[in-house]
């Protein structure tokens, strides 16, 4: 599989146009699904592949597009959404810096 | 029949491509497609997403979520792991300069964004079905085209019954001349026959009589007359 191919398993014959939010490959138990004790046997039965990794979350991006961004009558979630996320993500890799602005040295 | 040929070589592969569209259409219904949704998925706050409410209701009922969060950030601004440095303000000043604007510019920037998104679809919508329907009277017009040539068959039948019309005329026309000449010739024939014998006849008559009077002597014509004196006399003396 090189850059910009389809996944192994997609078939247009069987699957129809292409769809990237859909994983094309068999179906294992939703998350929401397993019992805490099966989390690590869950965990090991991924494929931790860096292109399953990106195709992981270009998946994910695909699903939020298509339920927030892409609906006819979309609203002004998706912006917060993404104004939230970067907050959050730009924080976390300067929290280094940002520790130094602490106020009180006991808590 | 060169039109019927060319109707015939035309239709064929018309027939195959209609047989293998309507195969392709069959095969392609199988598969379901992603329709684009009207609403987006719901959302409280501004932007955090219904299923996470509904996974704490089960759980901690109404006030669960909210309860979190507020207990979360308590958490981490006490800690000090959220640390409020200067950028904390301004952003807090943004975020209430955004809420004011989204609650104040809302209402009016959704009904417009409704009112575009609904006339872009419109135009779309009935540009494809303009040309549905241009497709729709070109197919109609098409079979009408058809059922012409089929009518130049019909009318090449009855020019060909035209042309036996004309040609059984020609021949009864012709039937006509010969006996009429074949007619004429007879009556010539029989018109000669009687002059002939007229002729003869009348010769004949003349030769007796100039051969009769020929043969009448003066003895004779005086004969004659004295026998006529005779006979006139005689009369005379009866009639008395």
């Amino acid at each position: 599989m090189a850059f910009g191919d389809y996944p192994a398993e997609y078939n247009p014959k069987v699957h129809g146009p292409y769809d990237p939010a859909r994983f094309y490959g068999k179906a294992d138990v939703p998350f929401g699904q397993i019992k805490v004790g099966e989390i690590g046997a869950w965990l090991s039965r991924r494929n931790k592949s860096p292109q399953a990794i990106a195709g992981a979350v270009s998946r994910a991006w695909w699903r939020w597009q298509h339920k927030y961004v892409q609906p006819k009558r979309a609203g002004v979630a998706p912006f917060f959404q993404v104004t939230l996320a970067a907050m959050t993500f730009f924080y976390a890799i300067n929290y280094g810096k940002m520790r130094h602005h602490r106020n009180y040295k006991y808590h | 029949m060169l039109s019927r040929t060319a109707l015939l070589s035309v239709q064929r592969p018309l027939g195959v491509l209609a047989m293998r569209s309507a195969s392709a259409a069959g095969s392609g219904d199988q598969v379901a497609r992603r329709e684009r949704p009207e609403h987006p998925g719901k959302v409280r706050l501004g932007f955090i997403p219904e299923e996470w409410f509904q996974f704490f209701y089960n759980k901690t009922g109404v006030t669960g979520p909210y309860t979190f969060g507020v207990g979360l950030l308590t958490y981490l601004c006490s800690k000090e792991i959220y640390v409020m440095e200067h950028e904390y303000y301004s952003g807090l000043s943004l975020a209430i300069m955004a809420i004011v604007a989204v609650k104040k510019l809302g209402p009016t920037v959704a009904a417009w964004t409704d009112k575009e998104i609904d006339r872009i679809e419109n135009e779309w919508k009935s540009g494809r079905e303009e040309e549905l329907q241009n497709l729709a009277e070109a197919i109609e017009a098409e079979k009408k085209e058809q059922w012409r040539a089929e009518g130049a068959l019909l009318l090449m039948d009855a020019k060909k019954e035209n042309i036996a019309l004309q040609l059984e005329a020609a021949f009864r026309e012709r039937a006509m001349n010969v006996y009429t000449e074949v007619k004429r010739r007879l009556d010539y024939q029989v018109e000669c026959r009687h002059i002939e014998r007229r002729i003869n006849q009348k010769h004949m008559v003349n030769w007796i009589v100039n051969n009769v009077l020929g043969s009448i002597t003066p003895q004779q014509e005086k004969e004659t007359l004295d026998k006529c004196i005779a006979d006139l006399s005689a009369l005379a003396v009866r009639a008395k």
